[in-house]
């Protein structure tokens, strides 16, 4: 009877056995398939923000110098505006996915950029806002 | 999983060779069914481990590839948002239709530049892992292991950094003397299929812009690492 429940057992272990070692295969090929495939949807998101946020920095640092050129005193509250968004994309993480307020703190740099630029009267057609939200994950 | 093939099949001595046996068949029949059902038990162990080694890698990769095309791209955003502010001070100001249609040239320039690096940052993706290879050399036991890992992480390092050197080459790249004169230049179409239109020479005309709209040159001093 000791037999073969000895036998039994050998049959579960290598049962056992065999699952792990084409798991431990399965794994390691795992890890390097996740960082690639992890890594292409990452640059696709990382370039879009990218690509959004130095629209916006660009336009506001061109914009800043323009008016500093030929400044008149009712340019303060567009010079306000102006100081106000760069102060907020200076300090927007663009290159960090896990910061939290990412979408509160980028849905509040669009709405001062489309402010700043009802001010300006200006209406710069960016190719980013025709493809819609930067982000969506 | 060629270890599979290499486990010794289980035969009781005598039993081979056997022609008169009656179980002979039966216990053949027995060794497959079992070889076949270890190989499912591999398979689905192999699965079940892609699954598990992927979802932990996936977030990581994620963070990784993000920073990098968040970085890359977001001078070519810089140059395109410096370029709409000229636009729409040139149509505030009504400057001429030829400044404008210049600038609306580059700026399509600076977007051909944008999509090209971006294919350029996919492609780089999805390359043929190296892990790949270095798995065909492991399985036919040319190296032992140890080394050999400890290569793959040398190999991929070196990989990048080669991938990153031909990216900024290629962007660098210059569309050419010929080219040069401003009207040929800014038909970048053109140059589509030969050449990409370099970030450079868009800086050179949004520069030369900047100087014939009779503003300060300080105007481009944020666009300092292109």
């Amino acid at each position: 009877m000791a037999g073969s429940q000895d036998m039994f057992d050998a049959i579960v272990m290598a049962d056992e056995r065999f699952h792990g070692e084409g798991y431990q295969e399965g794994y390691e090929e795992g890890n390097s398939l996740g960082i690639i495939e992890g890594r292409q949807y990452g640059t696709l998101h990382g370039a879009k923000i990218g690509s959004e946020i130095g629209c916006y920095q660009g336009f506001a640092f061109t914009w800043r110098c323009l008016l500093h050129s030929c400044a008149t005193e009712k340019d303060s509250k567009k010079m306000k505006a102006l100081e106000s968004l760069i102060g907020m994309i200076q300090k927007f993480p663009y290159d960090d996915p896990t910061y939290d307020k990412l979408h509160e703190d980028l849905d509040k740099i669009r709405g001062k950029f489309k402010q700043l630029c009802s001010l300006l009267n200006v209406q710069p057609d960016f190719k980013i806002s025709a493809e819609g939200s930067g982000l969506s994950f | 999983m060629s270890w599979v093939q290499r486990t010794p099949l289980v035969r009781g001595p005598g039993e081979e060779g056997d022609v008169f046996d009656e179980e002979a068949d039966e216990s053949l029949l027995v060794q497959r069914e079992w070889r076949s059902h270890m190989q499912r038990r591999v398979k689905e162990g192999y699965r079940d481990g892609i699954d598990a080694g992927k979802a932990v890698t996936l977030q990581q990769g994620f963070n990784q590839g993000y920073k990098e095309g968040a970085e890359i791209i977001i001078n070519y955003g810089q140059l395109r948002g410096t370029l709409s502010a000229l636009l729409s001070w040139c149509h505030l100001h009504d400057n001429g239709s030829a400044l404008i249609s210049k600038i609306n040239n580059l700026l399509d320039a600076v977007g051909q530049c944008e999509e090209y690096v971006l294919r350029h940052l996919k492609s780089v993706t999805s390359q043929p892992h190296v892990v790949d290879l270095l798995d065909s050399i492991h399985d036919m036991d040319l190296c032992p292991v140890a080394p050999a890992e400890k290569k793959t992480d040398e190999t991929k390092d070196e990989r990048l950094r080669e991938n990153h050197a031909e990216l900024h080459k290629n962007c660098s790249k210059s569309p050419g003397e010929a080219g040069r004169s401003s009207l040929e230049c800014c038909r970048v179409s053109e140059h589509e299929h030969s050449e990409n239109p370099s970030l450079t020479w868009i800086l050179e005309q949004t520069a030369g812009l900047v100087k014939q709209l009779g503003i300060s040159l300080d105007i481009l001093q944020h666009l300092k690492q292109l």
